[in-house]
C-alpha cells in the first residue's frame, strides 16, 4: 500500500471531526423492518450460551464461599470432601501449583490470588473449589469441607466505616483505613472558583441523597468451560472482552503463546459489565484449567444464581452538594462531595457531566472511594450512572428552590467546559457538523409526547380525583460512547456463493449490533442485507471493540466500513481482471475491457455504471472457485504463462482487514455535542407509597440511526431496566451479620412487564456524532439516565423530597412523614 | 450454617412424551424437568435463569398449561405430555415468526420461555387481548427490558393463527 493510500485510509479513522464521507443512497442503514440475524435462534431456543456446553467427560466446578463478612481461613480439611464418590479433584488455597497472584482479568492487567484464603464479604469464593461429575455432587462436596474459621469485626455502612476506630474492612490491602489506597482513594476534580459562584448567587440549595447497593443480574449465570487438547486450551467465556480473556490466559503457566489459545465467545445472557469488569472474573477458569490438566476432562465452572448478587454497580454511596444560582435559573456554582463504595474500578468521579453539559463555570468534586464488606462494585450500565443521577438531582433541585421548570432550567444552563450553547455552537460548525441545538430538539419532543406544557405543575400540587398525587419527572444529559477502544474487523467474500462474512470476535450481549454491522457493509458493498452475515463468536484473532461503553458502533461501525469499502475496490477490481480458478482452468474477465471505476455493485450485482444491462450477480462472480482454488482478484503473478491450459493467473483470495482506534472521550478528547431528554408520569399513592409509573418518554438524539429497532430496543429495554433500579432495586444486608438477605429473584425485585404504563420511544438525528454517518452511541445511556426520573417526579407527585433511591414505598412514606 | 438434613438421593426410570417423542429416561429423585430437558436429552432451549420458579425462563406445556420446569421433579413426570420450544419451532408455529419480526428479543436467554408461555396462552385463547397477554406474561421476566415487543408479537401470531397463516 502507497504512503497516498495508507493515509487516505487513516483520514476515513479520523473520530475527532464530522464524518466526511457518508453514502449519497441508504438501502438498509436506518430503514425499518431489518431482520434481526440472531432472531430466529434466540426465539427458537436453539441460540448456544456458555451454560449449554456440554463436553464429553466434562466436570462442574464450584467454590466455596465464606459465610460470614470478613473471615480467615486458618485451617482447611478437604478430606471427606475428596472421599465423596463423583469428586475427582479438590483445589485448595495452598496447592503448590497456584500462584500467589494471576492476571485474572478485569479493564487492565491484575495481580490477584486465584483462590483467596481471607473472605472480604460473606459470600466471597474463598478457600477451595471442588471439581465433580455433576453440579450437585460438587455442591455436596463443599457441604464437607470444614473449614476453620476465624471471624474478623466488619463494617457495611460507608460513612461508618470512615470513622475513627472503624473496623477495617480489609486490613491487608488497607492497614490504615478504609479509605482505597494507591492513590486512588480521593479524587478531586475541579473547574472555576465555586466560593466565587457562591458568592455571585442569589439563592445557596444544599441537599444529600443515597444511593443504594443495586446489582445487574445476568439471566445466565457467570460461568466458564476450560479444557486442554494437549497443550492447546480451549475455553468458552461468558464474558464481555473475549480479547482480556485471551491475554489473561497467556499470561498464566508460566506463559501460553497466544496462537495456542482458542477462545469462544458464544451467545451472552446478558451481564451489563458487572462480573466482566472484575480483577477476579477469570478466578473460575484459572481454577478449571488446572483441574482440567490434572483430570484429563473438561471443566465448566459456574456460580449459582446467589453468588451472581454478590457485586454492585459503582453508583453505590453518599453524596452531599451545596449549589448556587441566580434568580434566573443560571446556576453559577456546583459543589458536591461523594462517599462511594468499594469501587473496584479505577474511582470515577461524579461531576463531569456538569463540565460536559453546562455553561456552569465553577465546579468541584471530591469523590472518597470507602471499602466495607460487602461485594466490588463497578461499572453496571454504566459508570456515569452517578454523573446523571448527580446532575438531575441538581438540576430539579434548583428548579424547586427557584420555583421554575427543570425543563427550562437546563435549556438555559446547557452548553460545554463552561461556555455556552453559543460557544458550543460554533465548535459545532468548526468540526464541520450541520448545528443543530440537540437538547431543545429533545426535549420540544419529549414534552410533546408526555404533555408537559398541559400537565406540568409546581410540586406537591396536583392531587388526582383517585386521590393519588400527580407527579412529572425529566432528566437529561448527553448521548455518550466513551472509551478508547480498538477493533478489528476482516470480511471475505465467501467461494461458490459470493456472500459476505464479517469476521471480528466479540461478546455479543444482545443489542443487536451485529446486524447493524451487516447493514453498514451491505449499504458499502452495495449487497443485498441478507447477504452478509456476521459471526461474532468466531475467535479468527481479529477483536472487535467490545459492548462496553456504548462504543459498538462508533468503533466498529467504522472498521467494518473501512473494511467494506477496501473490499469492494477488490471486488471491482476483480472484476474488470482475467482469473485463474485452479490449477484446471481461468476465466476471462466477468467485464473485459472495463475499468473497476465503470463498474458498481447494488443488490449484490455488479454492473456497468454507463450500461446497467451488463451486469452479473456476485455469485456469479464468485462460483468460479472452483474445487480448491480460491475466486480471483488480480493482484497474483502469472503462473506458467505461455502454455495454452495453464495461462492463469494465480490469485487470492477477496478479503479485506481493517480497523479502528478511538481515543475515548474522557480526557477532554470531544465536546459532546448530542443530547438525550427522558420524562416520567406517575401517580403516589400517599396512602402506601406506592408509585405507580404511568408513561415514559425516552428521546435520545444518537445522530444517525443505523438499526431502528435496535435503536428503540436500548430505549425500551433501558427505561425498564433504570425503573427497576430506580424504584425497587437494593441489595439488603442484614447489619447483625453481614449476610446478604436478597439474592434471588423473589426479593431483589426486577421490573415485570406491568411496571411501566407505556412507553414512548423518540429517536433524533442530528447528525452531531462522531460515529460513521454522524452517529453516537446508545446501549448505555437510558438504563442509566433513567434511574434518578422516579425519584424527581415522586418529588413534583408529593412536594416532598425522597433523600434515598431506590424510591421504595417506605421511603415515601417516609418522606411524607408517616414512618 | 448447617447443612440442610439430607434425604437420600433414590433413582427411578420414567417415561414421558416430550415434542411427540417417547423418552425412558432413569432420573434422579432430586432433579428437576428443567435439569432432565436441557442437561440429559439435550433440549437447552429450557433455560434456568432464576432456578426458584420467578422468573420463567424454563417455562414448558405439560398437558396444556404452562409449568415451570425448574419447580418441577423430573420423577413426579411419569407419564406426562410436555412440549417445549424446540417442539413449538418443529410445529413452525406463527409465534416464532412474529417474535423474530418484532425483535423481540436482546440477549435472547429468556425468549424462549416467553415464547413457550405465549404458546400455552394461544393454545387456550386464541384471540386474546392486549390485557390477557400481559396477564399471561407477566410472570416472565426479562432482564434487557423487551417487554413492550412481546405483547405486539403475541398479538400478530393471534392474528396469523386466526387467518390460518403459517408464515
Amino acid at each position: 500500500m502507497s504512503d497516498n493510500e495508507m493515509s487516505k485510509i487513516q483520514e476515513l479513522f479520523d473520530n475527532l471531526k464530522s464524518d466526511k464521507y457518508p453514502l449519497d443512497e441508504y438501502q438498509s442503514v436506518g430503514k425499518r423492518g431489518v431482520r434481526r440475524i440472531d432472531g430466529y435462534e434466540k426465539a427458537t431456543g436453539a441460540a448456544k450460551y456458555t451454560m449449554d456446553v456440554q463436553l464429553p467427560g466434562m466436570l462442574h466446578l464450584r467454590f466455596l464461599t465464606s459465610p460470614y463478612p470478613h473471615a480467615e481461613i486458618k485451617s482447611l480439611d478437604t478430606s471427606k470432601a475428596e472421599a465423596l464418590p463423583g469428586v475427582r479433584a479438590v483445589l485448595r488455597y495452598d496447592d503448590p501449583e497456584l500462584p500467589a497472584g494471576a492476571d485474572l482479568g478485569g479493564h487492565e492487567t491484575s495481580d490477584v490470588p486465584v483462590l483467596p484464603k481471607v473472605a472480604y464479604f460473606q459470600g466471597e469464593e474463598v478457600g477451595a473449589a471442588v471439581a465433580a461429575d455433576s453440579e450437585e455432587i460438587a455442591e455436596e462436596a463443599l457441604t464437607l469441607i470444614d473449614v476453620e474459621w476465624e471471624e474478623r469485626p466488619f463494617v457495611l455502612d460507608p460513612e461508618e466505616a470512615m470513622q475513627p476506630g472503624a473496623p477495617l474492612s480489609n486490613p491487608e490491602a488497607l492497614p490504615d483505613g478504609n479509605i482505597s489506597n494507591q492513590g486512588q482513594g480521593i479524587d478531586i476534580e475541579e473547574h472555576g472558583d465555586v466560593e466565587k459562584g457562591f458568592a455571585e448567587a442569589d439563592k445557596i440549595v444544599e441537599f444529600k441523597f443515597k444511593q443504594g447497593y443495586n446489582t445487574w443480574i445476568g439471566p445466565e449465570r457467570p460461568c466458564g468451560v476450560f479444557r486442554w487438547n494437549g497443550d492447546y486450551p480451549e475455553v468458552w467465556v461468558k464474558h464481555q472482552r473475549p480479547h482480556i480473556c485471551k491475554r489473561a490466559v497467556a499470561s498464566w503457566f508460566g506463559g501460553i503463546p497466544m496462537n495456542k489459545i482458542q477462545v469462544h465467545c458464544l451467545y451472552q445472557g446478558a451481564s451489563f459489565g458487572g462480573w466482566s469488569q472484575m480483577g477476579w472474573n477469570l478466578g473460575g477458569h484459572y481454577c478449571s484449567a488446572v483441574i482440567a490438566k490434572r483430570t484429563g476432562r473438561p471443566v465448566k465452572w459456574m456460580f449459582n444464581r446467589r453468588e451472581d448478587f454478590y457485586g454492585g454497580e459503582m453508583d453505590t454511596g453518599v453524596y452531599y452538594f451545596k449549589v448556587g444560582a441566580k434568580l434566573d435559573g443560571t446556576i453559577t456554582a456546583v459543589k458536591g462531595r461523594a462517599v462511594v463504595v468499594n469501587q473496584a474500578m479505577p474511582v470515577f468521579g461524579f461531576v463531569k457531566h456538569f463540565a460536559e453539559n453546562t455553561k456552569i463555570p465553577n465546579i468541584y468534586g471530591k469523590t472518597e472511594a470507602v471499602w466495607v464488606n460487602k461485594g466490588p462494585t463497578t461499572a453496571t450500565r454504566c459508570e456515569q450512572n452517578s454523573n446523571c443521577y448527580c446532575l438531575n438531582e441538581v438540576f430539579t433541585h434548583v428548579a424547586d428552590a427557584l420555583g421554575l421548570d427543570p425543563v427550562e432550567l437546563a435549556l438555559k444552563n446547557d452548553g460545554a467546559e463552561g461556555h455556552d450553547i453559543a460557544w458550543l455552537n460554533e465548535q459545532k460548525a468548526k468540526l464541520g457538523f450541520k448545528v443543530r441545538d440537540s437538547l431543545k430538539e429533545c426535549v420540544e419532543k419529549g414534552k410533546k409526547a408526555i404533555g408537559w406544557d398541559k400537565k406540568w405543575h409546581l410540586p406537591g400540587t396536583n392531587k388526582l380525583p383517585n386521590g393519588k398525587r400527580h407527579g412529572l419527572g425529566f432528566v437529561w444529559t448527553h448521548e455518550w460512547d466513551d472509551s478508547g477502544g480498538t477493533s478489528e474487523i476482516a470480511i471475505r467474500l465467501e467461494r461458490t456463493d459470493g456472500t459476505a462474512t464479517i469476521l471480528g470476535c466479540r461478546s455479543d450481549i444482545g443489542v443487536n449490533a451485529e446486524t447493524a454491522y451487516c447493514q453498514v457493509a451491505a449499504d458499502e458493498l452495495g449487497m443485498r442485507i441478507e447477504d452478509v452475515n456476521y459471526k461474532a463468536q468466531i475467535d479468527a484473532g481479529f477483536f472487535a471493540m467490545t459492548p462496553d461503553t456504548s462504543t459498538n458502533m462508533s468503533v466498529n461501525g467504522f472498521a467494518v466500513r473501512n473494511a467494506a469499502r477496501l473490499l469492494k475496490r477488490q471486488i471491482l477490481e476483480a472484476a474488470t481482471s482475467p482469473r485463474g480458478v485452479t490449477q484446471l482452468g481461468s476465466a476471462p474477465a466477468a467485464f473485459p475491457g472495463k475499468k473497476p471505476e465503470e463498474l458498481d455493485i447494488k443488490d449484490s450485482v455488479i454492473y456497468e455504471k454507463a450500461n446497467p444491462s451488463n451486469r452479473k450477480t456476485l455469485a456469479e462472480l464468485a462460483k468460479m472457485a472452483g474445487a480448491q482454488g480460491p475466486i480471483s482478484s488480480p493482484k497474483g503473478e502469472p503462473f506458467r504463462t505461455g502454455q495454452p491450459y495453464l495461462n492463469y493467473t494465480y490469485t487470492q483470495p477477496l478479503f479485506a482487514h481493517s480497523w479502528q482506534v478511538q481515543m475515548g472521550t474522557y480526557a477532554d478528547v470531544r465536546l459532546r455535542f448530542c443530547r438525550q431528554a427522558h420524562f416520567m408520569e406517575v401517580e403516589v399513592d400517599e396512602e402506601t407509597g406506592e408509585v405507580e409509573v404511568k408513561k415514559v418518554v425516552t428521546v435520545n438524539d444518537v445522530g444517525r440511526v443505523i438499526n431502528w429497532e435496535g435503536c428503540e430496543g436500548q430505549q425500551y429495554g433501558g427505561a425498564f431496566m433504570g425503573i427497576g433500579r430506580g424504584r425497587s432495586e437494593e441489595v439488603v444486608h442484614d447489619p447483625q451479620t453481614g449476610v446478604m438477605l436478597n439474592g434471588n429473584l423473589l426479593n431483589y425485585k426486577i421490573p415485570t412487564m406491568l411496571d411501566i404504563g407505556s412507553i414512548d420511544t423518540i429517536l433524533v438525528e442530528t447528525g452531531m456524532g462522531y460515529g460513521p454517518y454522524g452517529l453516537v452511541g446508545i446501549g448505555e445511556d437510558v438504563a442509566t439516565v433513567t434511574p434518578t426520573l422516579i425519584g424527581l417526579a415522586v418529588h413534583n407527585a408529593i412536594g416532598k423530597w425522597v433523600d434515598d433511591f431506590p424510591t421504595t414505598p417506605d421511603r415515601v412514606l417516609k418522606a411524607l412523614g408517616k414512618a | 450454617m448447617e447443612p440442610e438434613k439430607k434425604v437420600p438421593v433414590v433413582e427411578e426410570e420414567v417415561s414421558f412424551s416430550v415434542n411427540g417423542g417417547l423418552y425412558q429416561v432413569r432420573v434422579q429423585s432430586n432433579w428437576t424437568l428443567q435439569y432432565v430437558l436441557h442437561d440429559e436429552l439435550g433440549l437447552t432451549g429450557t433455560k434456568e435463569f432464576c432456578n426458584e420458579g420467578a422468573c420463567g425462563a424454563c417455562a414448558v406445556i405439560m398437558d396444556g398449561r404452562p409449568i415451570l420446569s425448574c419447580m418441577a421433579l423430573a420423577i413426579e413426570c411419569d407419564g406426562q405430555t410436555i412440549e417445549t420450544i424446540e417442539g413449538i419451532t418443529g410445529a413452525k408455529h406463527p409465534l416464532i415468526e412474529a417474535y423474530v419480526n418484532h425483535s423481540c428479543m436482546q440477549c435472547g436467554y429468556c425468549t424462549p420461555g416467553f415464547v413457550v408461555t405465549a404458546k400455552a396462552l394461544l393454545d387456550k385463547n386464541p384471540s386474546p387481548t392486549e390485557e390477557e397477554v400481559k396477564e399471561a406474561l407477566v410472570g416472565n421476566l426479562c432482564r434487557c427490558g423487551t417487554y413492550p415487543q412481546h405483547v405486539k408479537a403475541v398479538l400478530a401470531a393471534a392474528n396469523n393463527l386466526q387467518r390460518g397463516q403459517r408464515v
